[in-house]
């Protein structure tokens, strides 16, 4: 099957000047490396075919967290206000649940509109992809939304499989994220897909955790390189003009057995992957293996994602100047003893006795100060107040706060490190898993202070107003008062089987 | 308005008593409070009852009052709980003076009672939290530890302090606690032993942390009216104060002081016709060591950031100018956080009539105690003499 969209539309010249192309690019990985390495001492061996270490996401850090980190560099990289975002597609194998959408929470901690279309694609690592593909789609005016308004699809994933299994070995994290929109600096050329009976390969039953395959070797070989070739082949467009090629990598090998059905040199498809370092990024291999590639310099670059099935979508990417803005060095190795403590696969997660309870609705209830730290301005004094609920801290009065958007910036005003023993039973889980972690006091930026770092030091509160933020990220260890600190979303707690995702602070970068 | 006394006070030993109710607890401190007047007053004669209690454990948290006055045969009186975290002493303490003062009673029972070790450490825990800011501040993964760590953080930031000076909050309350036969830890340490602690929330270690306890404890309060019926020892209330604080510590505008605290202070001191430069002695809420350098700047003590320096000239040791928590504090005496006000009633009545054994001081006239609710939510101070030594 081919599904020409360069042309589709082509008599309209109005209708191709508003078809989207690509705008900006982000991508986020973990912080946290396993090495094959490390792997091998546990286990005498490593099935994960050239890789060198996996992206391991922290504790509290789900496929959500990862494509809010990558969404929001993306939306930075193509300078896209969130609030005109018309649509949002992510695609991932391992969404927190297995029913229960992702995009309503992933759209508003990115502050997007709840008008816009969103799409969830699951069920194959090709789901990456097809985000694209699927925000792509969204093109097709309809009278109820603003088509030509920006779309961001989003990649996410963290593949699991058994602890002997290569899918674990190989298994890594990571996010990417597109920006789509009219008059963008890259282009789309072409879109196919092809899709042939294949099963067997890669599968995860029905309320199973772990994905594994038969490893019947040169069978899924052939599943691979016969369906991403189908793909490719039906493209208008020249594989080995790419110079870059961002292939579906379930490991570091499988790409380069394709190679040569393909058309395009081993140097072309390592440029556009990143599984040597992060390990199989399952639904975002090959959006993340883009947004590398782009940032290595790659002006073409065909893009190729794969899933289980078996089927395959291809396109063709160029470009004049996309930004790119990533974030994938790690920075901590963990031993595979920590790794199965990060993972939650040792652990005894939340002990009986009970924690702070924040009932489900009440928290819905904080959902845009949780999400977007909105804050709150007297309309007596025009103090800032957070969260923006009872008595004005400043004049006392009792008033109905107008909403104020904060940067999300801010500095460490007093910070401990809770230890071993010291968490109260809600958190244990991160704690045990994840280690000690940094609590802080935090003096948000006021609006019109989003770029400056004050270089105030010490325990004054110059900010507009205060709140309490774990700080993560980072050593818990390193963090000081005084500190630049910027809001990311992470995981706050599991209660009742429901994660509230909230607000922590990162330290900012230089 | 007639003058309040305290006319006795007694306590069990803070501790660990895991099998023992509070119920047995609560009678134990009643009858030891009995013991030390002259003419105890029978059971009947008691007007009126308040019982500082946080529920720690969520036994009998209705009723909690009554439940523990009938056990030790008080009956048909008003009584209620007062819960004001760890402040809930102090403030029940204060009830009692208003009974007293607005002669609607002549003689008024103020206690307090708490038992928190027949918990498992996580189900403590959730009862230690369930006082700090619960919607936002503890969704950080914070209990008080962390908060008073927070307010730590900011000290050594802003003054001249290190965490030496914390350990000598340690050194010098152990060594003062090892005197109390009451004490939940008895024991010595060095400043070596309180600097090299493991962490428990940085910068703050075990010895900056006081422990949980068990334990109860009640002061008799009579009216000016009635004081002679029972006893010539007696310890006039002379100043109260109390205040409310924000109860997270985000929303205050200094970390490094609690409002709550000096407004209490200023207010009892102005009752009282006293400054702190007339203090014989003080009993101050130490949770933890930073509370302690806090409290001495909140109550007068000193000017902000001189904590330290009272410490480390020995100033507030037995032999200084002004001693702080001769009874070991919080953090040797032990917290057992409803009993925990009251208790320090208890060593102020025991300075000021005699009966405070190896830890008596001289020349006790005046004497303050300081009840400190969450990381500031709450905080009372009462200001007690000895009219005896006035004259």
């Amino acid at each position: 099957m081919s599904n020409d969209r360069a042309t589709d539309g082509g008599a309209d010249a109005t209708a191709d000047d508003a078809r989207r192309g690509i705008a900006g690019v982000g991508a986020y990985a973990p912080r946290f490396r396993l090495t094959a390495d490390a792997v091998t001492e546990a286990w005498g061996q490593f099935h994960g075919a050239g890789i060198s270490s996996t992206a391991v996401p922290d504790a509290d850090e789900d496929t959500l967290t990862m494509a809010h980190e990558a969404a929001s560099r993306a939306l930075s990289a193509a300078g896209v206000d969130p609030a005109s975002v018309a649509g949002l597609t992510i695609g991932t194998t391992t969404p927190p649940t297995e029913e229960e959408a992702m995009a309503p929470r992933l759209a508003s901690t990115l502050g997007l509109n709840e008008s816009i279309r969103s799409r969830q694609l699951t069920g194959s690592t090709r789901a990456g992809v097809d985000a694209l593909a699927a925000g792509l789609d969204m093109d097709a005016t309809r009278p109820d939304v603003d088509a030509a308004g920006p779309v961001l699809a989003v990649a996410s994933d963290a593949p699991r499989g058994a602890p002997d299994d290569e899918v674990e070995h190989a298994g890594g994290a990571g996010a990417a994220a597109l920006v789509l929109a009219a008059e963008a600096p890259g282009t789309v050329t072409d879109l196919a897909e092809h899709v042939s009976p294949y099963p067997g390969t890669r599968f995860r039953g029905r309320g199973e955790a772990e994905t594994t395959g038969l490893g019947v070797t040169s069978y899924d070989r052939t599943a691979f390189t016969e369906t991403v070739a189908a793909a490719v082949d039906a493209l208008d467009a020249d594989p080995a003009a790419a110079d870059a090629v961002a292939l579906q990598s379930p490991n570091g090998k499988l790409p380069y057995r394709a190679a040569g059905q393909l058309g395009v040199e081993t140097d072309a498809i390592h440029r556009g992957t990143a599984v040597g370092d992060l390990g199989d990024l399952g639904a975002a291999s090959p959006l993340f293996g883009l947004a590398a590639a782009i940032d290595d310099g790659a002006d073409r670059v065909l893009l190729v994602g794969y899933g289980s099935g078996g089927g395959a979508t291809a396109a063709e990417i160029t470009h004049d100047g996309i930004h790119v803005e990533m974030t994938r060095e790690g920075d901590e190795e963990l031993s595979y003893g920590e790794y199965l403590r990060m993972r939650g696969d040792v652990t005894a997660g939340e002990p009986a006795g009970g924690g702070a309870y924040v009932s489900v609705p009440s928290w819905r209830r904080t959902i845009p100060q949780r999400h977007r730290l909105r804050a709150g301005r007297c309309p007596d004094c025009e103090a800032l107040a957070f969260p923006p609920e009872g008595a004005c801290d400043d004049c006392g009065a009792l008033v109905e706060y107008e909403p104020a958007e904060l940067p999300g910036t801010g500095t460490v005003e007093a910070v401990t490190v809770i230890g071993q023993g010291g968490a109260p039973p809600e958190f244990i889980d991160q704690q045990t898993r994840s280690g000690a972690y940094a609590s802080a006091v935090v003096a948000l930026d006021e609006p019109d202070a989003a770029d400056g770092a004050d270089g105030e030091e010490g325990g004054t509160n110059d900010g507009a107003v205060s709140i309490p933020a774990q700080v993560v990220g980072t050593d818990p260890t390193d963090v000081a008062v005084g500190d630049r600190v910027a809001a990311t979303i992470r995981r706050i707690y599991t209660q009742e089987g429901v994660t509230r995702y909230g607000f922590k602070m990162q330290p900012m970068g230089e | 308005m007639p003058d309040a006394y305290v006319i006795g006070a007694g306590q069990t030993a803070f501790g660990a008593f895991p099998e023992r109710s509070y119920r047995d607890l609560f009678r134990e401190a009643y009858e030891n409070a009995l013991d030390s007047v002259d003419r105890p007053p029978a059971t009947n004669e008691i007007d009126e009852a308040v019982v500082g209690s946080l529920g720690v454990g969520g036994r009998q948290l209705g009723l909690s009052g009554p439940a523990v006055t009938e056990h030790v045969g008080l009956h048909n009186v008003p009584c209620s709980r007062i819960e004001n975290a760890c402040a809930a002493g102090g403030s029940a303490v204060r009830q009692a003076l208003q009974a007293i003062e607005s002669g609607m009673a002549d003689l008024v029972l103020a206690g307090g009672y708490e038992v928190m070790s027949d918990m498992s450490d996580d189900v403590t825990k959730y009862w230690l939290g369930v006082s700090g800011e619960t919607e936002w501040e503890r969704l950080t993964g914070t209990t008080f530890s962390g908060v008073y760590a927070q307010m730590a953080s900011a000290y050594l930031a802003e003054y001249d302090a290190t965490v030496e000076d914390f350990g000598r909050v340690a050194v010098k309350n152990h060594e003062n606690g090892a005197k109390n036969p009451e004490a939940h830890l008895d024991f010595t340490c060095t400043l070596e032993d309180a600097v090299e602690a493991p962490a428990v929330a940085a910068p703050l270690n075990l010895y900056h942390c006081c422990p949980t306890s068990d334990g109860a404890a009640v002061a008799l309060l009579a009216s000016g009216d009635v004081v002679d019926e029972y006893t010539d020892e007696r310890v006039r209330v002379a100043g109260v104060g109390a205040a409310s604080g924000r109860v997270g510590l985000a929303d205050r505008e200094s970390y490094t002081a609690i409002p709550a605290s000096e407004t209490a202070a200023e207010t009892a001191y102005e009752r009282a016709g006293v400054g702190p430069e007339d203090l014989s002695f003080a009993e101050v809420h130490d949770c933890f060591a930073i509370a302690e350098l806090l409290a001495y700047e909140d109550l007068g003590f000193c000017d902000r950031g001189e904590a330290p320096r009272l410490l480390r000239e020995g100033v507030t040791d037995p032999d200084g100018d002004l001693p702080v928590n001769t009874s070991g504090g919080l953090k040797s005496k032990g917290h057992p956080i409803g009993a925990t006000g009251t208790g320090q009633v208890v060593e102020a009545f025991d300075q000021m009539t005699g009966l405070a054994g190896d830890r008596q001081l001289d020349d006790t006239r005046y004497g303050l105690t300081h009840n400190v609710g969450g990381s500031g939510g709450a905080a009372v101070v009462h200001v007690f003499e000895n009219e005896e030594v006035g004259r």
